[in-house]
């Protein structure tokens, strides 16, 4: 898969006007914004929400995850513990990006599946293009410049739908997380996520 | 031809589908592309994605089903457009294993071309709905027993947690049954629990309470992936009770029943899958009764070769076959290949007396997430002479992302999952042989039996039931070496000890009898048939005394066993006790009025102490 790697123009509009202005050029294959840019995306309160914003200087964690993907669901007790190990450090959100998941939906999926990490909505997919995630479940590391500088498979635990190794021989986000951290680059900055597509879901 | 394919649902043979192909391509090429615009062209989903959905993912793709999610309306399917496009072009979905190149087979869930090209274009199109009116109806799935409420439902004593993470788990649950006669099952329908979790589940019938020995505490359940379970006599019953997400309970055919003894219990080896939060599982069967007894008894034929698995580390292409002459005419119903993570092809065929060869069934992608019972359309005649043969290929590289060990290590055969197996089972009807008295399903058991010690010398159970047919055609002799060479195989092993001690109590041979036989009491001193048999090789050479301990050790093993108590009663009666022993035929005759011996000896007992 190949990314664009081109910046796009920084906007001036904040908020919900940025949400329309970034639409169409995430079609045009410049999915990333830069630093400095605003993606909200809402909690379960109903709150906007910008994760990138919140703690500045502190490495972020996005989890794309959806309730009813199977492969997803299964790395919910990986997920769990790598924010446990990265507490105090990196801040982990999971990011739902399927709109019909209502959020009391949500916060049974989290009680069910033991997670403490917080949830957002990501109704208009701002976090999706942001992170430039195609897949549930997928993971896109934030240094603490709000740089994207890891995004896709959490690790190599699943080779294809429905073939999966007996346990991760790689471990790409713990690795990643690790580098955002000390400072250094992570290599590599993408891995093909395995799980269920988000372009199949609005 | 063509209008076959208009029926997704239809099984097609593989020159069929080929076929349809070449048609449908060309439809979808440039002779008959007519504008984008035109909604004709577009694949919608209520005119042609519905029917495949419905027909071939529905069935799994339900609430309470297996399937992670429902693809039963437009919302669901489209919001899984992609992944089905991707799944079934990678034919992952629907999970069916076998090429088209082998026997036709029922239920056969291969998606024709066509129809993977529809899931491709449809997205492509835009995932357009379409036009309401041409939705086809929804297919009804019933709630709860598919056949029926069942004569008789039986639910596992103990629920199994399955942790929210790790590798697969394989955990066997133990039905006891309470059936109080004889009867004859006609089906049996698996409910395993919460379906998106059990992988597929495979119950057996056990006749000898062996796996309850396996269990920590009655009704605990035991771990283990593959499920051995020794039959201590020559059991004809072959039968697969298999259960897989998506599959009808199977009821046999005429002919066909299942025997079930009082004190057999049903055992359900399952694969579970940690889904990623802790769930519990307790699976349910249910059984339907038939009051014909079977007239027709298949036999579970196994062609295998672990002995030949000694698989290098890294060796990504390791072959193992074995190859089977049959020695009376069959008819094939049923396979089932069996291996664990490491095998990738597997290919079984039949070198017919006639030169013909045919491919019963190929397997060219194993999974064993997906294995399966794969049931012949029509059961297929292969005649006596015919060679089958299994070809089974491992991988055992890195390469193999399904190697349970990273890095690859030596596998050799085994029960654990990071063991392998090469097995090929094949369910037949045999028929009589001509010039053959024997019951053609001996004759078969027994090629076999030799088949296998030719394989592996060192084959305990080959050697146990090829020892236990030849005590059931009557040539104890023969029998009794056999048991020998198992006992050296296994040696102090309660079931052999006493097998053998059978044999030579029935070769009159009694002070060896008793040894083994004791020797098997003291192997496993809850072992009934030991004491009992013990019982009589003491009694029968005078040892009176010991016998009536024996008997009571028995009677008191199996207190409803009117046969314990009418040898009890017998020995104490030698031994004076008269009271003692017509109490004892008494009880013999309150539990089996129609008890020979107890009733016999009553009468002598009685006649003997009137006074003249």
């Amino acid at each position: 898969m190949v990314h664009a790697q081109k910046k796009p123009p920084a906007l001036l509009a904040a908020g919900l006007c940025a949400a329309i202005l970034l639409a169409p050029l995430a079609f045009a294959g410049a999915a990333a914004a830069g630093p400095g840019e605003r993606s909200f995306a809402e909690d379960l309160q109903g709150r906007a929400v910008d994760p990138l914003a919140a703690s500045p200087g502190r490495v972020v964690v996005l989890l794309f995850v959806r309730t009813d993907c199977p492969i997803s669901n299964r790395y919910a007790p990986a997920v769990q513990k790598l924010s446990e190990k990265y507490r105090g450090r990196a801040n982990f959100w999971l990011v739902y990006p399927d709109s019909r998941e209502s959020a009391p939906e949500i916060a049974s999926h989290l009680e069910q599946f033991h997670y403490a990490i917080p949830a957002l909505r990501d109704l208009r997919h701002e976090l999706v293009r942001r992170a430039r995630a195609t897949i549930t479940p997928e993971a896109a590391v934030f240094d603490g410049a709000r740089k994207l500088v890891y995004h896709g498979r959490i690790d190599n635990w699943y080779e294809d739908l429905g073939r999966a190794r007996s346990l991760a021989t790689t471990h790409e986000l713990d690795d990643a997380v690790t580098a955002a951290l000390e400072g250094r680059a992570m290599v590599p900055e993408h891995a093909d996520a395995v799980g269920c597509y988000i372009s199949d879901v609005k | 031809m063509r209008l076959l394919y208009e029926h997704p649902g239809l099984p097609l043979s593989f020159a069929g589908s080929v076929l349809a192909f070449a048609l449908l391509a060309a439809g979808f090429g440039q002779d008959q592309k007519p504008p984008a615009s035109a909604d004709s062209s577009r694949v919608t989903f209520t005119r042609d994605i519905a029917p495949v959905v419905f027909h071939s993912c529905a069935p799994c793709h339900h609430p309470g089903e297996a399937g992670p999610f429902s693809l039963l309306t437009y919302g669901e399917a489209k919001s899984h457009a992609r992944q089905i496009a991707d799944v079934t072009r990678k034919r992952q979905m629907p999970p069916w294993l076998p090429s088209p190149d082998g026997l036709p087979l029922e239920d056969d869930a291969h998606l024709t071309d066509r129809q993977i090209a529809l899931f491709e274009k449809w997205v492509d199109d835009g995932v357009p709905e379409g036009n309401r009116d041409e939705l086809p109806p929804l297919p009804k799935f019933p709630n709860g027993w598919q056949l029926g409420q069942p004569d008789l439902v039986l639910k596992a004593a103990t629920a199994f947690t399955i942790p929210a993470s790790g590798t697969d788990v394989y955990w066997n649950f133990i039905f006891r049954s309470p059936v109080t006669s004889v009867r004859y099952i006609k089906a049996i329908e698996i409910h395993p629990g919460d379906k998106r979790l059990v992988h597929h589940a495979n119950l057996l019938v056990d006749r000898s309470e062996a796996a309850r020995r396996q269990e920590e505490s009655p009704g605990s359940g035991f771990a283990g992936m593959e499920l051995q379970i020794e039959s201590e006599s020559f059991d004809p019953d072959g039968h697969f009770l298999f259960w897989k997400p998506g599959s009808a309970p199977i009821v046999e055919p005429p002919g066909l029943a299942l025997r079930l003894d009082p004190g057999n219990d049903l055992v359900l080896n399952t694969h579970l899958q940690p889904s990623g939060k802790p769930e519990t599982v307790a699976p349910t069967i249910g059984i339907y009764f038939t009051a014909a007894p079977a007239t027709r008894f298949p036999v579970l034929l196994q062609l295998e070769n672990d002995r030949a698995l000694d698989i290098p580390a890294g060796d990504s292409s390791f072959l193992v076959s074995d190859e089977f002459q049959l020695p009376v005419d069959v008819e094939l119903l049923a396979i089932y290949p069996h291996a664990h993570y490491l095998c990738r092809d597997m290919l079984a065929t039949a070198l017919l007396p006639d030169g013909s060869e045919k491919t019963l069934i190929h397997i060219a992608r194993w999974d064993v997430n997906w294995q399966a019972v794969f049931r012949l359309a029509e059961p297929v005649p292969l005649p006596r002479g015919t060679k089958v043969s299994m070809r089974y290929r491992y991988d055992n590289s890195s390469d193999n992302i399904a190697n349970p060990s990273h890095p690859p290590e030596r596998v050799r055969a085994g029960n654990r999952a990071v063991d392998e197996m090469a097995h090929l089972w094949l369910q037949v009807l045999a028929a009589p042989a001509s010039g053959e008295a024997r019951d053609p399903r001996m004759v078969l058991q027994e090629a076999l039996a030799r088949h296998h010690l030719e394989n592996n010398p060192a084959d305990f159970e080959a050697h146990y039931n090829l020892a236990a047919m030849l005590e059931a055609r009557g040539v104890p002799e023969e029998a009794a070496r056999q048991y020998r060479e198992a006992l050296e195989l296994r040696p102090g092993d309660a079931t052999v000890e006493n097998a053998l001690g059978a044999a030579l109590l029935s070769l009159g041979q009694l002070r060896e009898a008793a040894q083994h036989l004791y020797a098997a009491t003291t192997a496993r001193p809850d072992y009934f048939d030991a004491h009992y048999n013990l019982g009589i090789a003491l009694a029968s050479g005078g040892a009176y005394a010991r016998a009536a301990e024996e008997f009571a050790e028995a009677a008191r093993l199996k207190p409803d066993d009117a046969g314990a108590e009418a040898n009890l009663g017998a020995a104490l009666a030698e031994l004076g006790d008269t009271n003692q022993a017509i109490r004892h035929f008494e009880r013999a005759l309150e539990l089996d009025p129609a008890n020979r011996l107890a009733k016999e000896n009553l009468d002598a007992v009685r006649k003997a102490s009137r006074p003249n």
